[in-house]
């Protein structure tokens, strides 16, 4: 008994969701948090903050440091914690928190939100009432020419024209991607006007998501909710044949409600 | 799609027409959803301590990775199975470590030969 057990064993720890306004134990009771535990709702000067209970085995620093290397461990957190973001979403206007956000208690879960009060009331009134649209545009680059199209010549010369060519397909790749750029620069500008805030995120990795082509945009909109904002790419993107843009949303608010201190 | 539970993906309508929105939270990527919960969101700080440098090394690492573990093996991405820094949580990754440095022998000693191949093919060209 004068051993002490490690730190985190058996113990409980309360993981944070999202914090929000007007959202209560009901609204959340047909959705589960990690590892099917109930949701909670922790109200504080009128701000709501999702949680539930988890086993800090799992969840606390040591649990994490190994976890969080566990692609089929993050991938299950991931979607679980979105999941219940968006469920929060649905019911008022929600800022979610970053992936593993663990307090030891309500008292402290309470006190993180007393801290953000100011911040956070300002970050729910500018995603009330509002949504998170994620535009990617994605280039299909030129081609190398078929090659040595006038059947493939030898003799004297043939090394020369062979550079050549190699030359010109390297200048016109280049091209095409500049141009490329260029067009995937202008179409975010251009829904920028119909958008209440907009932000670049990171092109992805084709090895992640498997697209055609080149990602050349991936940008996320903050859009009214009423807004027929994917009719309105729509529209815009046709003014720029040579891309293929895809819009995917709402997106709960994710990359908009953000604490300005940060 | 949705009788097979698979996410309600829309479909590519060619160059410069979006895919349609759906209007239900559809479910999203893996990338997509990775970008925002790992890289977007408030951060506050818990109890828990959590080293966002990690986290975005990881990030990173994803970025360079594959949608899912089973489709990173499919494509014979599966470093991490290997690397001892990262396995240790892995199921039954002690098991076949015997296996694997058996098998990572057995590569350092082919890769050894090739490398005496190509020296000695570079040194008959001159």
């Amino acid at each position: 008994m004068a051993e002490r057990p490690d730190r985190d064993t058996g113990r409980i720890g309360l993981y944070l969701y999202a914090i929000g306004r007007g959202i209560d134990d009901d609204a959340l009771a047909h959705t589960s948090g990690l590892r099917e535990a109930p949701l909670r709702v922790l109200e504080h000067r009128g701000l709501a903050a999702v949680v539930s209970d988890v086993d800090l085995d799992e969840f606390g620093e040591d649990g994490l440091r190994r976890n969080l290397e566990d692609l089929h461990w993050l991938e299950d957190v991931a979607r679980t914690h979105d999941a219940v973001v968006r469920a929060a979403t649905g019911v008022g206007p929600t800022a979610p928190l970053r992936l593993a956000t663990v307090c030891f208690d309500e008292d402290q879960v309470r006190s993180r939100v007393e801290q953000w009060h100011g911040p956070l009331v300002r970050a729910l009134d500018r995603v009330d009432g509002r949504a998170e649209f994620s535009v990617k545009a994605y280039a299909s680059l030129a081609e190398p020419a078929a090659a040595g199209s006038p059947a493939a010549r030898s003799g004297p010369g043939a090394g020369a024209a062979y550079l050549q060519r190699r030359k010109e397909e390297t200048r016109r790749r280049e091209q095409s991607g500049q141009d490329a750029a260029h067009d995937a620069e202008e179409l975010y500008s251009a829904l920028s006007e119909h958008a209440v805030a907009r932000r670049r995120l990171q092109p992805q990795d084709p090895r992640l998501t498997k697209h055609e082509g080149t990602m050349v945009l991936n940008a996320a909109y903050l859009i009214g909710a009423d807004e027929p904002f994917a009719d309105t790419v729509a529209a815009e993107a046709s003014r720029w044949p040579e891309l293929r843009v895809e819009v995917i949303g709402p997106w709960p608010p994710y990359s908009f409600a953000t604490l300005e201190e940060q | 799609m949705s009788e097979t539970g698979r996410p309600a993906t829309t479909v590519p309508r060619g160059f410069g027409q979006p895919m349609a929105t759906s209007a239900v939270p559809q479910p999203a990527s893996l990338a997509d959803v990775l970008d925002r919960v790992l890289d977007k969101g408030i951060v506050i700080a818990g109890d828990v301590k959590v080293n966002l440098l990690d986290i975005e090394l990881l990030t990173i690492k994803i970025r360079l990775l594959v949608a899912s573990v089973d489709k990173a093996q499919e494509m014979g991405i599966d470093w991490w199975r290997h690397d001892p820094m990262l396995s240790s949580g892995q199921d039954g990754s002690r098991s076949v470590e015997g296996r694997d440095s058996e098998a990572r022998r057995s590569l350092e000693q082919e890769n050894q030969k090739l490398r005496a191949r190509i020296e000695a093919l570079e040194a008959e060209r001159g």
